[in-house]
């Protein structure tokens, strides 16, 4: 986090009956911080990010629609997106991270709007004043005088062309929503004097739509509807053409449903060649199994059995390595049958067990999906032909 | 994942959701190389011990090992691996009670279309197609849907591998 946050943040609390000063400074670490942004921005996608940022919510931003209008109308001018995006997006982490601003609890209206975003947002030029009222005011009839004051501000001072049009459609907003605003006013109050107890997602209510509590947790439900669908047209091939749920949905079922039938098809096709990998494999496992206490007896069969199998398979003089490779192919070789027990007894893996082998056949497997090199291998067992795979491996 | 409700619940904030789509969270991580890898492997442990004959034995095999692979953190994958007893169970709940429903009097129970908007349908189509999603909300269905066709992609791409293989090994030495 950049260091000028908890500056101006002080500096706002400890100087918040006192407008005058504060807003000196403010403007100043505003600068300032502006200034360290310039350095930062460099890598981001001001334009989508946001937009993305528009269907999610924002902790401790809320209560105001007219700032919320105006931070989405800067983000939807592309002039100047750079700076207050990035601010933006600080501001967002840095809200996560805190639940309780203290700037929520002594302004329950604009809250915890940390200054930059403010000022970002409300025109640079008419940073000072308006903003201090902004924060100051709580309740309605506050609301018509935040309005002219932007307008004058706005007017007066306009250091950057592109934000004083952005002003202007700001302030237009602010009118129309301060109706709506002192509809929604009370549940916003509430929602604001919870906000330093909890975090709440707290959504930014658009221009033209209704602030009550009931249709703001439908429109985050909706959105949240909306970006899985989004994900979903991603997956799904061919689902870019249709639009609209149902359309959609339609794509999305047959999807399914054919990869569904396609695991079926591929598991009866992997059925019939498998009765013939259970007979060598049975036959292999009972003469693993029938020992009572394997340790004496197992090396040797594996041992054997799978000297004859790699000396066949590889001929590439392994005879000195296959004593080292012992103790690895006798590990592989008991591991596989107690985890399968498991396995298939209480659907709980064996962790440890499993690891090794998950390492051991995932080099297996690594070896296998490069070179594609398979065939000569099955016809002795599978697995042989993957310890052989591994003896290999370990050359 | 909290759900959304009108009262003031608590809920995780924006970089949770966002790591959510991050690799080894979410649906994306079905896509890597070793997730192949380690499927491919356990599915031949499990295709060993398939029983013999039976429809769809290596069908559920194939599955269950899928949903072993989710390390648990997907409904569908739960309902699967829970799937087997209480498959028993419906089955045998299904059998009691065709016998003792009572014939007189419940003749219209199914009459009255409560919801017919298209969507709605739709979605519940879909919920009977994921395992263990009939009744989940709208997104967590949606969630719930990505990442099982996530992994079902993986298990045909695995599937088709080793049927590939197999079939090449059987061809050789014949």
């Amino acid at each position: 986090m950049n260091s000028g946050l908890p500056e101006m943040l002080h500096c706002l609390n400890s100087t918040s009956e006192n407008c005058e000063m504060s807003v000196l400074e403010r403007q100043r670490s505003r600068l300032k911080w502006q200034q360290q942004q310039q350095e930062h921005l460099s890598h981001h996608h001001p334009i989508p990010y946001f937009n993305g940022n528009d269907h999610l919510s924002f902790s401790g931003f809320h209560g105001d629609q007219a700032l919320s209008d105006l931070v989405l109308n800067g983000g939807a001018m592309k002039p100047d997106p750079d700076v207050e995006h990035d601010d933006f997006r600080r501001f967002m982490n840095y809200g996560s991270g805190t639940t309780d601003f203290q700037m929520s609890s002594a302004l329950p209206r604009t809250v915890s709007c940390p200054p930059y975003v403010a000022a970002a947002a409300s025109v640079d030029s008419a940073a000072g004043k308006e903003s201090c009222k902004k924060r100051k005011a709580d309740r309605s009839p506050k609301i018509a005088a935040e309005e002219k004051k932007m307008k004058g501000c706005a007017e007066e001072e306009s250091k950057i062309t592109e934000q004083n049009s952005n002003s202007k459609s700001t302030t237009t907003t602010i009118s129309t929503s301060a109706n709506k605003n002192s509809k929604g006013a009370s549940a916003n109050a509430k929602k604001a004097s919870d906000a330093p107890k909890t975090d709440y997602i707290h959504v930014r209510a658009r221009r033209g739509q209704a602030t009550d509590s009931h249709s703001l947790a439908e429109r985050v439900r909706r959105e949240k509807i909306s970006e899985r669908m989004k994900y979903l047209q991603d997956l799904v091939p061919g689902c870019n053409k249709v639009t609209g749920k149902a359309g959609m949905l339609d794509e999305i079922i047959n999807y399914v449903q054919s990869l569904q039938r396609q695991v079926e098809f591929l598991s009866m096709k992997l059925a019939a060649i498998n009765p013939r990998l259970d007979f060598d494999i049975e036959n292999y496992i009972l003469k693993e199994m029938f020992p009572a206490c394997p340790p004496p007896m197992e090396p040797d069969h594996p041992h054997l059995q799978f000297n004859t199998s790699v000396e066949e398979v590889s001929g590439s003089g392994l005879e000195m390595v296959v004593d080292p490779m012992d103790a690895t192919l006798r590990r592989t070789i008991s591991a596989p049958i107690t985890v399968q027990q498991s396995f298939l007894d209480s659907s709980n893996l064996n962790q440890i067990q499993q690891v090794t082998w998950e390492d051991e056949l995932r080099n297996l497997y690594s070896m296998e999906y490069q070179q594609g090199r398979s065939t000569p291998f099955i016809s002795q067992q599978i697995t042989g032909f993957l310890e052989a795979n591994h003896v290999k491996l370990e050359m | 994942m909290a759900e959304s409700s009108n009262s003031r619940k608590r809920r995780k904030i924006d970089p949770d959701s966002q790591t959510r789509i991050q690799p080894e969270t979410g649906p994306t991580r079905w896509r890597t190389q070793a997730e192949q890898q380690i499927y491919s492997s356990k599915l031949i442990d499990a295709l060993r011990h398939v029983r013999r004959g039976g429809h769809g034995g290596v069908r559920d095999a194939a599955d269950r090992v899928l949903a072993a692979s989710a390390r648990g953190r997907t409904r569908w994958s739960r309902a699967i691996l829970t799937n087997r007893l209480s498959l028993r169970l419906a089955q045998i709940n299904r059998k009691h009670k065709k016998a003792a429903r009572p014939s007189a009097g419940k003749s219209r129970p199914r009459k009255p279309a409560k919801k017919l908007p298209p969507v709605e349908s739709k979605v519940k189509v879909l919920s009977r197609l994921v395992p263990g999603c009939r009744k989940v909300s709208l997104p967590n269905l949606l969630e719930e849907t990505t990442d099982y066709i996530a992994a079902l992609e993986m298990q045909v791409k695995a599937m088709t591998f080793l049927t590939g293989l197999l079939n090449a090994g059987a061809a050789a030495p014949a």
